[in-house]
């Protein structure tokens, strides 16, 4: 609930600073390393035909915390990230398939309706801290696992790609 | 169904259930088991960790492949981190925990972290540097190589193990499974067989039910007996066809009624209630009638008739219920009524009928007594050849009908129940001697001989009815004598331990077939040309019957036609020992000496006239009444020896006659009173004793009979002179006055003295007491009756004197003293000479 509140702060706050909903031309091309670069972002590309976002840009859309177990972790863990209903909402689709792949190549497939509120996030720091590549940064799928055993799948597990940067959306 | 069975399909059930619940707690047991080893299995991820597992060594391949110079530094370093993040990741994730257990793997894992640990230094480094590092990084990848690869395969190794544990738990979870549900499909199907078989059951059962309803539906509807069907409480629950045909009302009328109300007439709705009080009280036990009772029912007009009505009880599961047979019984009521009526009429008729005839026997014995005894006293008379010949034709004659008369007495008798039994030691041999002889003159005439003997050991004494005996083998041995001409007859007896036999054959003209069945009977007589020479009232063996039946045997015939007959009595008896009794006759008394003063009260002129002329011809004094009461008068006046009372009398009978006498206080009142009588039954005879009579002579009198009661009287002794009269001075004076004066005087004489001896009391004038008593001394005097003179002179002095106490002293010794004086004088003058 808190951090729903958060969200819409966030959005909020985004808004009222655009006048106007989230649009492509809002995301503004990233200053510092890029650390996830969407293709086939639609009207949303804001470098080249690709959409690019630092850190910085990537926090913009707004994060959300996700406190969860892990089947790689030992314990309970605390991720923040953006929701990937945020993303699929700025890219303004509703169908289709994401093609999330890793530094090392491994590429998954998440559909877009995997995307809901309290759904996964791409999360960008792990237990408070940002995620190096030798800790699966800097971006890591994260389902909210223990809230629901719909998420303790190995299809799920597969989709939870982690040293994520790059996301191709496919109608 | 029996409780039993009832009990085993209970118990087959719950065990059924019992199983099926088991195999079914077992089923979902295993199946969550089984949905927790799916589970595991889809979120242990096995295939994801496998994969990234597996991605080790792919990762590591890629980093070692970068390690040469044409590589930028930068790309080593990604390809490091990610190798790196691998390793940490196998360190950290619980997943690899079971992994991290085994001993090689963790050895592996530790090496690797080592290399990390050495060249994570060598990484962290500037670009350039990065680059002079390669070469060494590149040597120290190859050797941790191998390890990766052990540490991979190691993890595969336990992997597929695990796989196979869990393979194997999920085939046993499974194989489980399938054995629960095969038993719980067993259960089922047990529990199929077991609803069908009870199915099966209960449809029977309903099947039996509603036949069994139908069948008593059926008996209900069809029974001719009333069956009304009741509760506790008495309420009809169910009312057949017969009841309302009975009761005259319809079944849905009554049916939730009360019983009482509906059935019970108002004078018995009290004993009902109690009734049914008593029976609801005792949960049904009582209060029943005992059996079929007779009672009286109400109609539904309200009309009573008789019924007759059982109760049965029944329980059924939560009640009791009472099941009541009825039958209208108005008919058999009335019928029974119309029977009594008819008995009573029957057993009316019948006892008439014996009256009738045992009157009638009576009044023809009387005149013939009188007949018979004619002849006999004709008999005594000169008679010359044919009037001697006419008379005994006369006899036999009148015996004859005599004996036949006295068989119809018999059979009336029996039949009245009057016979008696007098058991009592009788000798057969002399009984049939004595009929033997009886008969041989008959026989004789018949040109037949006729003997008798024992067969086998002789017993001679045996226990039995004399009379009876004798009465059954006189009837026998006649008729065998009767029907028998120019042939035998013979009496055989057979004593066979307690059983006496005694068979009387003949070769006569034997009976028909026809005959024979009834010959028993009453009034049964042959009807052949032979025997009408033969005359009968067909009785003789009808009361042989009877008498053989009253002995407690049996009588029984074989015959064939003109051959002969024989008669077989056979009946149960004990040896008897000899008495002295009945061995020797008494001999037939001679004329008595001494000649008595008798006095014969009959009613019958000639029956008197027989008697009186026996009593004459043997010297006897005899004076006459003829009827009871005038025979009472007499006995009071004189004296007699002897007194002869016939008992059917008119005006006073004999018994009543006799009960006069002995209280009169009489001078014949303590004389022997002797009943003569046709009625020789026991029980009557008892009767007379009863009414103070001596002894029984039976008509008709014959004269030793007659003789023989005459001798044990003796006449009565005169008593001594010097007691009450001088007996020489009377017999002088009566010498001295002749017989004829003397009876004068003496009449005068006792007309004195009984007049005085009435007239004497204490309260007479003394004067004329001392008087009268003077006068009657004299006579006294003059008769020789001392003792009265002696007597009536101390009364006269006494009187004289007026010594009252004196006066009373005398008459009381004059009370009895005249009376007894004028006896001693009357049996004094008998004995005188004449």
């Amino acid at each position: 609930m808190h951090f729903r509140f958060s969200v819409l702060a966030t959005i909020t706050a985004v808004a009222i600073a655009c006048t106007g909903p989230v649009q492509a031309a809002d995301i503004p091309a990233p200053k510092g390393t890029v650390i996830l670069t969407v293709a086939n972002a639609q009207h949303a590309a804001n470098v080249g035909d690709v959409l690019q976002f630092d850190r910085e840009t990537l926090a913009v859309l707004g994060l959300e915390t996700i406190e969860t177990t892990t089947i790689w972790t030992d314990g309970k863990q605390v991720f923040e990230g953006v929701p990937l209903a945020v993303l699929v909402e700025l890219i303004g689709v509703e169908t289709g398939t994401f093609f999330a792949a890793a530094i090392n190549d491994y590429t998954v497939e998440i559909p877009v309706t995997d995307a809901i509120h309290n759904g996964p996030i791409i999360a960008i720091s792990h237990n408070g801290e940002d995620m190096s590549v030798r800790d699966k940064g800097p971006l890591w799928i994260i389902y909210p696992y223990d809230s629901s055993s719909k998420y303790r799948t190995e299809v799920i597990y597969s989709r939870s790609i982690w040293q994520l940067d790059r996301i191709e959306y496919v109608e | 169904m029996p409780p039993n069975t009832h009990g085993r399909l209970k118990t087959g059930r719950t065990i059924l259930v019992l199983a099926g619940l088991l195999a079914l707690v077992a089923i979902t047991v295993l199946a969550g088991n089984v949905l927790r080893e799916f589970k595991s299995q889809s979120s242990a991820q096995s295939d994801n960790l496998q994969w990234g597992l597996s991605q080790i060594d792919v990762e590591f391949l890629e980093f070692n492949g970068r390690l040469s110079a044409q590589f930028h530094p930068r790309d080593i370093r990604r390809r490091y981190d990610v190798f790196y993040s691998r390793i940490a990741t196998v360190r950290q994730a619980k997943v690899f925990a079971d992994l991290r257990g085994s001993l090689e793997f963790s050895n592996h894992l530790s090496e690797i972290e080592a290399f990390l640990d050495d060249t994570v230094s060598l990484i962290d480094v500037s670009d350039t540097a990065l680059k002079q590092n390669t070469t060494q990084l590149a040597a120290l990848a190859d050797d941790i190589r191998p390890v990766v690869r052990m540490m991979s395969n190691a993890g595969l190794n336990l992997f597929a193990e695990r796989a196979d544990a869990q393979r194997q738990a999920v085939t046993r979870t499974l194989s489980q499974l399938a054995f629960a549900l095969a038993a719980l499909i067993l259960a089922l199907g047990l529990g199929v067989v077991y609803l069908i078989r009870l199915n099966i059951q209960i449809s029977r059962r309903e099947r039996d039910q509603k036949q069994t309803a139908t069948r008593i539906n059926t008996i209900m509807k069809t029974a001719l007996d009333g069956i009304i069907v009741f509760d506790e409480a008495g309420r009809i629950t169910d009312f057949n066809h017969a009841a309302e045909r009975i009761f005259d009302c319809k079944a849905i009328d009554v049916i939730g009624q009360n019983m009482g109300q509906v059935i019970v007439p108002d004078h018995l709705r009290d004993a009902y209630n109690a009734g049914i009080k008593r029976m609801r009280k005792s949960g049904g036990k009582q209060g029943l009638g005992k059996g079929r009772v007779q009672l009286e029912a109400k109609r539904a007009d309200g009309s009573l008739f008789p019924i007759e009505l059982a109760v049965q009880s029944a329980t059924t599961d939560d009640e009791h219920i009472f099941i009541a047979f009825l039958r209208d019984m108005s008919k058999q009521v009335a019928d029974q009524a119309e029977l009594i009526q008819a008995r009573d009429k029957a057993i009316a008729g019948e006892q008439s009928r014996s009256k009738f005839l045992t009157t009638m026997s009576h009044e023809i014995r009387t005149p013939l007594n009188g007949l018979l005894g004619n002849i006999s006293l004709m008999r005594e008379t000169s008679l010359n050849s044919r009037q001697d010949l006419l008379l005994r034709n006369m006899e036999t004659s009148g015996r004859l009908l005599m004996s036949h008369v006295t068989d119809v007495l018999d059979i009336a008798r029996y039949d009245r129940g009057k016979v008696e039994i007098q058991t009592r030691p009788v000798n057969v041999s002399a009984l049939l001697q004595d009929i033997v002889d009886n008969q041989s003159g008959m026989a004789a005439a018949q040109n037949t001989t006729l003997d008798w003997g024992w067969v086998g050991p002789a017993q001679h004494w045996i226990n039995a009815d004399p009379d009876r005996l004798q009465h059954i083998l006189m009837n026998l041995i006649g008729n065998a004598v009767k029907f028998t001409k120019q042939g035998r007859v013979s009496v055989s007896v057979q004593w066979d331990k307690g059983r006496i036999c005694l068979r009387v054959e003949d070769t006569g003209i034997g009976i028909s077939d026809n005959l024979k069945a009834r010959i028993f009977d009453d009034f049964v007589t042959g009807n052949t040309a032979y025997d009408r020479d033969v005359s009968g009232t067909g009785l003789g063996l009808s009361i042989v019957k009877r008498f053989v039946t009253r002995l407690g045997g049996e009588v029984r015939v074989q015959s064939a036609l003109g051959k002969g007959s024989s008669f077989i009595v056979e009946f149960d008896t004990t040896a008897a020992e000899p008495t002295d009794v009945d061995a020797a006759p008494p001999p037939v008394p001679e004329k008595p000496s001494v000649p008595l003063r008798v006095l014969v009260v009959e009613d019958n002129e000639i029956n008197r006239f027989v008697v009186r002329n026996m009593l004459v011809a043997d010297g006897h004094d005899v004076s006459e009444a003829h009827n009871g009461q005038l025979g009472v008068q007499i006995a009071n006046e004189q004296f007699f020896d002897l007194i002869l009372m016939d008992i059917s009398m008119p005006v006073l009978d004999g018994r009543k006659a006799t009960v006069a006498i002995r209280n009169g206080n009489g001078r014949s009142a303590k004389t022997r009173i002797v009943a003569l009588t046709a009625n020789a039954m026991a029980q009557e005879q008892k009767d007379f004793l009863a009414h103070g009579m001596d002894t029984v002579l039976t008509k008709p009198l014959t004269k030793p009979a007659l003789r023989a009661i005459l001798e044990d009287v003796k006449p009565v002794i005169i008593q001594p002179v010097t007691d009450l009269i001088d007996v020489t001075h009377n017999l002088e004076t009566r010498e001295v006055l002749g017989a004829e004066v003397y009876e004068v005087l003496y009449a005068k004489f006792h007309s004195e003295v009984t007049a005085f001896s009435s007239w004497i009391r204490l309260d007479r004038a003394f004067e004329e007491i001392a008087e009268r008593g003077h006068n009657i001394a004299g006579s006294a005097a003059t008769f020789g009756a001392v003792a009265l003179r002696v007597a009536l002179l101390k009364l006269e002095k006494a009187a004289k004197s007026e010594d009252h106490a004196a006066v009373t002293v005398a008459i009381d010794e004059l009370v009895s003293l005249p009376s007894d004086t004028l006896d001693a004088l009357a049996k004094n003058t008998l004995t005188a000479p004449d």
